[in-house]
C-alpha cells in the first residue's frame, strides 16, 4: 500500500525529505482517506501550495536563458551579412551583438566558478565594468577608424 | 487497515522529529529552499570546514564530448579577451588601425607564418561558431542520444579545422 510506503518514509528520515520528495507533494497521501480527518487533508494542501509557489517567482531566469539563444542566432545571422554588405549599421550592431554575447557568456562562467556571494558581486561588477569598455572601446573604433567590418578585411588582405 | 494508519499518524509516530508538528498546520509553508539558497548553503559550509575539493578533472576519464565542450569555453573566453584587448587598445592607442596595420606589414613575415596566425584567428572563431550550433541544435532538444553526440562532435572539428584553413589561404 503505497500509503504505508509513504509513512514509512517519514518516520525513517524525519520529515524534511517529506518536503523534497516530489512524487509525494504530487500524489497527495489522502486519497484512500479523503472523508477523513484534516491531518491527511494536509497533504492535499502541500501540493496546491506547491502548484502555487511553482507558478509565483520570477521568470528572469527562463528569460534570460531564451534571450542569450536569440541573441546567439542573431550574431549567426550577422556574419553573412557583415561579409556580403558591410556598413556602419553592421558594424554597430556587430559591437553591440558581440559585446553583449560576451558578457553574458563570461557571466555563465563566473557563475559556475565563483562561490560566496561577495565575491560573486565583485565579479559580476567587474565583468559589467570590462563589457562597458569593450563596447566604448568598439563604437569608437567605429566611429573614428575604419570600423569592424573594413578592420577585418584589411587584416586578411596582408 | 486504514483505521491503523490514522492512528499511527495522529499520535505521532515520529515524535523525535520536532519540526513533524508542522505538518499539521493547515497551511503548510511553500516546499524546500530555492536552488540558489541550497547551493550557497552548500559553499559556505564546506569553505568554513575548510574541506579539500574532491578531485575531478585529474580522475575522470577524458571524452571527446567532455573535451569539446571545455574547447568551446576555452575559445569563448579567449575570443571575449581578445576583444575586450582590441576595444581597450582602440581607445588608448595613439595611431590608427591602419598605421598599426603597416607595422605588422614592415616586420616582412614570411607567407607561412602569415597563413599560421590566420588560421590561428579563424579556428577559434569557427570551431566557437559550429560547437554555438551544435549548442543551439541541443537546446531545441535534438541530438541528445550518445552517437548523435559523438556524430555531431566530429562533424563540428571536422569543418572547423576545414573553414579555417580555408579561410587563411585568403
Amino acid at each position: 500500500m503505497a500509503a504505508i510506503v509513504r509513512l514509512s518514509s517519514v518516520c525513517r528520515r524525519g520529515v524534511k525529505p517529506l518536503f523534497y520528495q516530489s512524487t509525494l507533494l504530487a500524489r497527495p497521501l489522502v486519497v484512500p482517506y479523503k472523508n477523513q480527518e484534516q491531518p491527511y487533508q494536509l497533504t492535499a494542501r502541500i501540493h496546491s501550495s506547491q502548484a502555487l509557489y511553482a507558478g509565483s517567482g520570477s521568470k528572469a531566469a527562463s528569460l534570460h536563458w531564451t534571450a542569450e539563444r536569440v541573441l546567439s542566432i542573431l550574431l549567426l545571422a550577422m556574419g553573412p551579412v557583415a561579409y556580403f554588405n558591410p556598413s556602419p549599421v553592421i558594424d554597430y550592431s556587430l559591437a553591440a551583438a558581440l559585446t553583449l554575447h560576451g558578457h553574458w557568456g563570461i557571466g555563465q562562467v563566473l557563475t559556475d566558478y565563483v562561490h560566496g556571494d561577495k565575491k560573486i558581486k565583485m565579479a559580476n561588477r567587474s565583468l559589467f565594468l570590462v563589457s562597458t569598455i569593450t563596447f566604448a572601446g568598439l563604437c569608437y573604433f567605429n566611429y573614428n577608424d575604419v570600423g569592424i567590418c573594413k578592420a577585418i578585411a584589411l587584416l586578411w588582405s596582408k | 487497515m486504514a483505521l491503523l494508519l490514522r492512528t499511527l499518524a495522529r499520535q505521532g509516530v515520529c515524535i523525535s522529529r520536532p519540526a513533524y508538528s508542522s505538518v499539521l498546520y493547515r497551511h503548510a509553508a511553500p516546499m524546500g529552499t530555492t536552488a540558489k539558497e541550497e547551493m550557497n548553503k552548500f559553499w559556505s559550509k564546506n569553505a568554513r570546514l575548510n574541506r579539500p575539493m574532491s578531485p575531478h578533472l585529474t580522475i575522470y576519464k577524458w571524452s571527446v564530448p567532455m573535451m569539446m565542450s571545455v574547447t568551446h569555453r576555452g575559445t569563448g573566453v579567449g575570443l571575449s579577451g581578445a576583444i575586450s584587448a582590441f576595444a581597450l587598445a582602440a581607445l588608448v592607442l595613439p595611431g590608427s588601425y591602419p598605421y598599426y596595420l603597416d607595422l605588422i606589414h614592415s616586420l616582412s613575415i614570411g607567407p607561412f607564418l602569415i597563413g599560421l596566425a590566420k588560421f590561428g584567428i579563424a579556428f577559434p572563431v569557427s570551431y566557437h561558431t559550429y560547437n554555438g550550433i551544435r549548442h543551439l541544435w541541443w537546446d531545441i532538444g535534438k541530438g541528445f542520444k550518445i552517437p548523435e553526440v559523438y556524430r555531431t562532435g566530429y562533424t563540428v572539428i571536422i569543418l572547423s579545422v576545414l573553414t579555417s584553413i580555408g579561410v587563411a589561404f585568403l
